[in-house]
Formats: C-alpha cells, structure tokens, sequence
C-alpha cells in the first residue's frame, strides 16, 4: 500500500488520544455541578493518563516495524475529596446543612481544555504541513 | 552523467549544522523513526524479459492503491455523515491521503504521457 502521507500515522494516534482528553474534559466540566452522580455520590472528576505504546507500522519498502504511538492508556478518576458547601436549602444537604460537590475546579478544567486543544492543533499544524510538503514535492519539475 | 547530478551538492544537512548540538536536548531517547531507504541504483534492470513485476503490473498495483485510499476515505465520509462514532479528523485525513495518492498517480499519468508525446514527435 502506497504511504503519501507516511509520518502521520503518530500523528492520527495523538489526535485520537486528545480527542479523547477534550471528551474527559467536556464530561468535567458537564458535571461540575452534579451532586448526585451514577452512584448517588458527587460526580468524581475524571484525568486521561496517555502512555505511549508500540503499534506495527509500515515502513519504507513495505517491511513492517514497531514505532512508539500515543494512545489512551485508561481513565482515572481524581482522588481529591468532594468539596463541602453550607447550603441547607439543599435536599442533598446532610443534617449539618453541608453538601458534597464535585471535586471539580472549572478554572482548573478551562486551563486543561485550553492545553489540550493546542495540543491537538499542533498535531493539526503536522497533518497540514505533511500535505504541503507532498504537494509541493509531487510539483518538482512543472513549470 | 546523471541530469540532476548537481542536485546532492545542493541539499543541505540540517542536522550537522553547527550550534545545533547545543539546541538539542540529550535526555531524549533514540528515536526509532528510520531514515528513507534509498532506491536501488540503477543498472540491475535488464530489458526484454519483463520481471516478475511488470511495469505494468505495478502501475496496476498503484492505481488499485489509489482506489483502495478512495474506498477508505468514501466509508469514512460516509460513517460520519450516517451518524456512526467516526471521529472528524479521522475522515478528513483519510480523504487527505486519498487526495495526495491520486494527485501522485495523475503525476505519474502526466509523465507516460509526456514521454509518449515526445517520442511520436521523434523526428526519424
């Protein structure tokens, strides 16, 4: 199989994974509110831990090698305790008028969303940079 | 001679150029992404007995390779827009590499072509 675009299969791994992380992230920042969650206890926020594993890839003269890919390796939950708010209005409230809320900094997740979505434009700039360089290399000797 | 002989002279190595040694941090592991294999030199091809493959053989190979690139790209597009859980990048790069490995076999179409012109207007 022809390869015109060959150091981009990388690339097409990390888009997936930060896909994945700007999904997590969108899911945080959904639920920085939940109190009640799938479990009935304040939602947890969620981290993606990527790891870099070993993908067989076709290489030059078609013989197949095993390059480093990027690739989601699971998606944990953040330990950090739920937050305690006074608000006894609340029917979550406990009887001391506190009530559990998600663990969740939206700030924290701006900042993680803003991270990723360069990450993922970066790995963009190298599909678009690809493309141009096999343009520009299938023009050699036109006029 | 090789027409395009000066053509190595002119490439420059950017890799070994001096200074660059400072900007390259050491704590970084080998990379395994390997250098192009370099074609084989030319000489070992005798005319006459077509090899085991053909010219035309491989021009077919590539054209079926341009169709497969195709087909990839159409059922991505296609999932996409059936609403089934193909991610965005993924369709637009399968019709990315489709693109550029068509443009390369009508590359390839446009030089026969060139090169059969120039041979009918051969003056005998």
């Amino acid at each position: 199989m022809i390869q015109p675009l060959s150091g981009i299969q990388n690339t097409v791994a990390a888009l997936d994974a930060e896909r994945t992380r700007l999904d997590v992230i969108s899911e945080n920042i959904a639920n920085a509110n939940t109190t009640h969650g799938l479990d009935g206890k304040p939602y947890q926020r969620k981290v993606v831990v990527f790891e870099s594993a070993l993908q067989q890839a076709i290489g030059a003269g078609g013989n197949a090698s095993l390059t480093p890919q990027l690739r989601v390796a699971r998606i944990d939950k953040d330990n950090r305790p739920p937050v305690q708010i006074y608000a006894p209005g609340n029917p979550e409230a406990d009887e001391r008028g506190m009530v559990s809320t998600p663990n969740i900094n939206v700030h924290e997740e701006m900042a993680d969303l803003i991270n990723a979505s360069r990450a993922f434009e970066a790995n963009l700039a190298v599909v678009k940079n690809e493309k141009s360089m096999a343009m520009q290399t299938l023009s050699i000797g036109k006029h | 001679m090789s027409p395009l002989s000066a053509i190595p002279q002119a490439t420059y190595n950017f890799g070994n150029m001096p200074g660059m040694d400072a900007m390259r941090p050491n704590t970084l592991p080998t990379p395994e992404i390997q250098a192009p294999t370099p074609l084989d030199q030319p000489g070992t091809v005798t005319p006459g007995q077509p090899s085991s493959d053909s010219f035309g053989s491989v021009l077919g190979k590539l054209i079926s390779d341009v169709n497969t690139k195709q087909t990839t790209a159409t059922a991505a597009v296609d999932g996409l827009q059936s609403g089934q859980a193909v991610p965005l990048h993924q369709a637009v790069i399968a019709m990315e590499e489709a693109n550029v490995s068509f443009q390369l076999m009508v590359e390839v179409r446009n030089k026969l072509l060139d090169s059969y012109q120039e041979l009918m207007r051969m003056q005998v």
